[in-house]
């Protein structure tokens, strides 16, 4: 929790473990999820952000931002922005296909 | 980093009504073993624990903002826990180290499992150590065509004890215990005896025996698949529920590669979230590149338990290659369809960096 804001996040959170021994690479960790998945969701002109090591900023192009404290609601946040379901199950097949 | 606190593993002895959980609790609960556990009944209990602590828990239910019902967060076991532990940390009752909640026999384990991981103050001091369903030898039949929280406490367990085993004749006896296999490949199954002892409730679901027997049973299950036919079949469920338990799979899922963890919990918790409700339970172990130990996951719907790391891969020494398995049990699902969207993702992100 940062103390001047009190803000309070996902830290504890599961995606955010790191192995035994390896606590300096878990800010890096957390950079490297939020730039895969801004990889995954380019496709849909969205953005993530991190925010203070603690929750993240999900961004549209029309300029409406929240804020997410883990993974599983980044992609529930995604969807509502989308007003479309994001299932990894079909996510880019199609574009495989074109392949 | 070590913790000025105890956090407490929380066993959650599950099981349809007169399966006899409070009978597993006073055989095995006594002595030694029994000494620093705090019971929690949610009901009201009777049962000679005299020297335990039984605290009684009243419905009251609320809801997390996601709404989803299986993450509804208990507000009375929360209390309960709650004050447990601020009674613990006072002085007031003996510091005991372990807490064992029996559920009512209509509850799904879910819910609770929802509380001891997402209420911020019940996980800071307590965490799920396995989840233990008894099954009825006698009325199982019954009870899994009529009742749905049969099936939800059945793959909710880490381990299953069946009881009443001395009414049933051996051969219904193996019958069960098979479809009980197919129903949730994950959990250890034992039958119970009288000379049960309190490991058969207290043991965590994480260790390494419980892995290296999970391990080999996934390995086995692999074979047996592919000539079985729907096992769920033969149950003599009603029409209605028969559809909903033939759509019911369990599988095992299996990666050869070592995985990439940031990349994985992007599969993982995209998967969960849209497919959640449909996924009764996840249970793994992973090999994950750069890393030496292995990983152990657990999920119930939405709900991923604090990932476990172990010393050492079961079975070490039998030079095998170390592969990441996943058993899900999952209500209209393929195997390989969940794996290619993994490696999908994977392409997909490659090809993504590449051109970045």
């Amino acid at each position: 929790m940062c103390g001047m804001c009190g803000l309070l996040g996902g830290g504890r959170h599961w995606s955010n473990s790191v192995a035994p021994g390896e606590t300096a690479g878990a800010r890096r960790q957390r950079y490297v999820q939020v730039a895969h998945a801004n990889r995954v969701l380019a496709a849909f002109r969205l953005k993530l952000a991190d925010f203070h090591g603690q929750s993240f900023v999900l961004s549209s192009p029309t300029g409406a931002q929240i804020i997410v404290e883990d993974f599983m609601q980044i992609w529930k946040a995604a969807e509502t922005m989308l007003g479309r379901p994001l299932d990894p199950l079909t996510l880019f097949a199609d574009e495989e296909e074109h392949i | 980093m070590s913790l000025a606190y105890d956090v407490i593993p929380v066993t959650i002895v599950t099981g349809f009504l007169g399966s006899g959980k409070s009978t597993l609790l006073a055989d095995v609960l006594k002595g030694d073993a029994a000494r620093d556990t705090a019971v929690l009944v949610n009901e009201f209990g009777e049962v000679g624990l005299d020297h335990l602590l039984i605290g009684e828990l009243d419905a009251q239910t609320v809801l997390l903002d996601n709404g989803c019902v299986c993450c509804a967060i208990r507000g009375e076991l929360k209390d309960a826990l709650a004050t447990l532990f601020s009674r613990r940390a006072r002085g007031e009752v003996p510091a005991f180290s372990r807490v064992v909640l029996e559920t009512t026999g209509l509850a799904t384990p879910a819910p609770i499992v929802a509380t001891l991981l997402g209420d911020s103050v019940v996980s800071s001091h307590y965490s799920v150590g396995a989840i233990v369903t008894v099954v009825d030898a006698v009325n199982a039949g019954q009870q899994r065509a009529r009742h749905a929280q049969w099936l939800a406490q059945v793959t909710a367990a880490d381990r299953i004890v069946v009881s009443k085993v001395d009414l049933v004749s051996q051969a219904a006896l193996a019958g069960l215990e098979r479809s009980l296999a197919e129903l949730n490949p994950a959990a250890s199954i034992a039958r119970r005896t009288c000379t049960d002892d309190a490991a058969l409730v207290l043991d965590s679901a994480s260790n390494l025996h419980d892995f290296a027997e999970f391990v080999r049973r996934t390995g086995s299950a692999r074979t047996d698949a592919t000539h079985a036919a729907n096992p769920l079949a033969r149950l003599n469920a009603t029409p209605a529920h028969r559809d909903e338990l033939a759509a019911l799979k369990a599988f095992c899922i299996e990666f050869d590669e070592p995985l990439d963890w940031p990349v994985f919990t992007l599969w993982l918790t995209m998967l969960l979230n849209r497919h959640g409700d449909n996924i009764l339970r996840v249970k793994g172990i992973l090999a994950l590149a750069g890393a030496t130990q292995p990983v152990v996951i657990h999920a119930v719907h939405h709900l991923v338990y604090p990932i476990l790391h172990l010393d050492a891969w079961p079975g070490d020494g039998k030079h095998e290659a170390h592969r990441s398995r996943l058993v899900f049990i999952a209500q209209g699902f393929e195997g390989d369809a969940l794996a290619d969207s993994y490696r999908r993702l994977c392409r997909h992100l490659q090809t993504a960096e590449a051109i970045a």
